[in-house]
């Protein structure tokens, strides 16, 4: 492993189905893990990568988070143990959106999920170009059940619009609107609300 | 659900009642408990040892030291910097049932820089204990709790000792979460005798490595149920020629305890005077030069919620080679009240010892899955006894879905 690859791991896969995979990792940096990103996660044995979009970034409580949330003036070194050393993992989920393999990039749900303890790294820049030049991943985000679909969306294509040169970024969004409008296309206020996320 | 919750209702309310007629009548005893407490304060503290002497090796009562016993000390200035370490241990105890005979000791420790910012280090060191020599005594029968308790102990002064090595020379406070005793040697039958005395052999070393050190070792005992100080309250309204067995198991303080004493006596963040041991149960730490003492403190703290200003009483045990040093001893009282200062009277760093220490129901079931597939790959077949497994078959029951 490189180290451009170390510096993008970002967790390991804890639970997954072919929907998407849940994965974690002990102290985020403040860049990755982010709500919109894109990630890889090893599947197959190698053999395929699963691609995500993060829509959920958790960190579950206990007694004593709530303990010393409350406490009067907790010392430096209890806030740095509580938020640094103690065990609890910061979860993220990310959505199926895709996957790579034999070379190319597929638009639809994988094969087989990832295992337990799969690595997943941040799609790096050139990757998420590659990988969102075609907007077919666009109708499964759109289809996900019981997760903020339209700000996933939106969060989504400003990622891969940001991966881009400065001039094709706006050309870009707009292909991405109208690829929207056409699956939108009965619900009016939803797209409004879409088209207008997308705006820099 | 075969515990019949309907027929214990009315034993759990008779309970209740009875619970509330003693601790009304025991709190009447209190004042008058109070009032001896300061009476012997100022008492002669020769006559007193006297007695104390007279009692003898069996009378289990607290000796008094050179501090008076009815004074209480305000906490000292917190150092603006202090090492705090802390280190707890948990166990699998073998199950002769399971699969395989083993058991297992898991020891967590912490250690804080306070005032330093730095993000605290943390430790967890498991171990199996597996081989023959681990699993029987000397005359050939299976190892007891006691010794695996024992075995927990030293191991937990064993990671105290290592990390105030690390910090040798700089003010360290190492908690532990209980007495200092090594409980074994009281418990053990005289023909596990030698293997009980290489076990404290081992905490006695641990117990030099810390006193070279130089840190301030205390055990933290909360909610204690002794009443050594009562005792020796009593023994001092007794005349010489009085001081008899029957006469010292049977007194007007009966029933109180020390913590419901100092409750009433030490006010918040306050100690009580040292007090040290006379039992023989302590003879071979005295013997190590390791004598121990010990004191109440109020850790309460005034503004933490619904128990606000409420009396929190631990007892606080010390070897001499920290109670009769009054920097060392500083660092015990005001570095506890530190770490009590966010958890509402409970140390913080043992705390998070015992979070890092505690091996819980499902780890423990992990341990076992991980055992019986290691079996499995050698050629072993993996196998419960059979009331293990017909224990299994009536636990939990499933519902039908569609």
């Amino acid at each position: 492993m490189g180290m451009d690859e170390q510096e993008a791991l970002i967790g390991r896969v804890t639970r997954c189905s072919t929907r998407g995979f849940v994965g974690a990792v002990h102290i985020p940096k403040p860049e990755v893990p982010t709500f919109g990103d894109f990630c890889l996660a090893e599947a197959q044995e190698g053999r395929s990568r699963v691609i995500g979009v993060i829509y959920d970034i958790s960190i579950q409580d206990d007694e004593l988070a709530r303990q010393m949330a409350i406490a009067k003036d907790p010392t430096r070194e209890q806030l740095a143990d509580t938020q640094r050393a103690r065990l609890v993992p910061v979860e993220y989920a990310a959505l199926a959106v895709g996957y790579h393999k034999d070379g190319a990039y597929h638009y639809t749900l994988p094969p087989q999920p990832p295992l337990t303890m799969a690595t997943i790294h941040a799609m790096s820049a050139q990757e998420v170009r590659d990988f969102t030049e075609r907007l077919d991943f666009l109708p499964l985000i759109l289809g996900a059940p019981q997760i903020p679909v339209d700000d996933l969306l939106a969060a989504a294509l400003r990622t891969a619009a940001a991966t881009r040169p400065e001039e094709v970024r706006r050309p870009y969004l707009v292909r991405a609107g109208r690829a929207c409008a056409r699956l939108l296309g009965r619900d009016l206020p939803r797209l409004e609300n879409l088209i207008h996320s997308l705006q820099p | 659900m075969s515990l019949d919750l309907p027929q214990i209702l009315p034993q759990i309310d008779a309970m209740g009642q009875s619970l509330a007629r003693r601790a009304e009548a025991l709190a009447q005893k209190l004042p008058a408990a109070l009032q001896e407490l300061q009476a012997m304060g100022l008492a002669d503290r020769q006559a007193l040892l006297e007695r104390v002497k007279r009692a003898g090796d069996n009378w289990s009562g607290a000796s008094p030291t050179e501090e008076p016993s009815h004074q209480t000390f305000p906490p000292p200035t917190h150092p603006p910097e202090l090492h705090v370490l802390a280190a707890d241990g948990s166990q699998i105890y073998p199950d002769r049932h399971a699969a395989s005979f083993y058991f297992l000791i898991n020891v967590g420790g912490i250690h804080i820089h306070h005032g330093s910012g730095r993000t605290p280090e943390t430790s967890s060191a498991p171990r199996l204990f597996f081989e023959e020599e681990d699993l029987y005594l000397d005359d050939g029968s299976s190892i007891t709790s006691e010794f695996i308790n024992g075995m927990r102990d030293a191991a937990e002064m064993g990671e105290l000792a290592r990390m105030a090595e690390a910090c040798a020379g700089q003010p360290t406070l190492a908690l532990l979460d209980n007495g200092l005793l090594l409980w074994l040697t009281l418990q053990v039958r005289d023909q596990h005798r030698k293997q009980a005395d290489r076990i404290l052999r081992q905490y006695l070393e641990h117990l030099d490595r810390l006193k070279a050190a130089a840190a301030a070792l205390a055990g933290f005992v909360d909610r204690p149920r002794n009443a050594n100080v009562l005792a020796l309250l009593h023994l001092s309204t007794l005349s010489l020629e009085g001081i008899q067995p029957d006469n010292l198991r049977t007194h007007p303080f009966q029933g109180l305890t020390d913590r419901a004493l100092f409750a009433q006596h030490l006010p918040p963040g306050h100690r009580s005077a040292r007090f040290s041991y006379t039992s023989r149960v302590y003879k071979d730490f005295s013997a190590a030069g390791h004598e121990v003492q010990f004191f109440y403190l109020n850790t309460g703290v005034e503004d933490h919620g619904p128990q606000s200003g409420e009396p929190q009483i631990a007892r606080v045990e010390v070897p001499t080679w920290v109670a009769e040093n009054p920097e060392r001893l500083g660092w015990v009282h005001s570095g506890i009240l530190e770490q009590c200062r966010s958890t509402g009277g409970f140390p913080y760093a043992l705390v998070r010892a015992h979070e890092l220490a505690v091996v819980g129901h499902a780890e423990r079931q992990a341990v076992q899955e991980l055992l019986g597939r290691a079996l499995l790959r050698h050629g072993l077949q993996p196998r419960i006894s059979q009331k293990a497994l017909t224990k299994r078959w009536t636990g939990p029951r499933r519902r039908h879905r569609l």
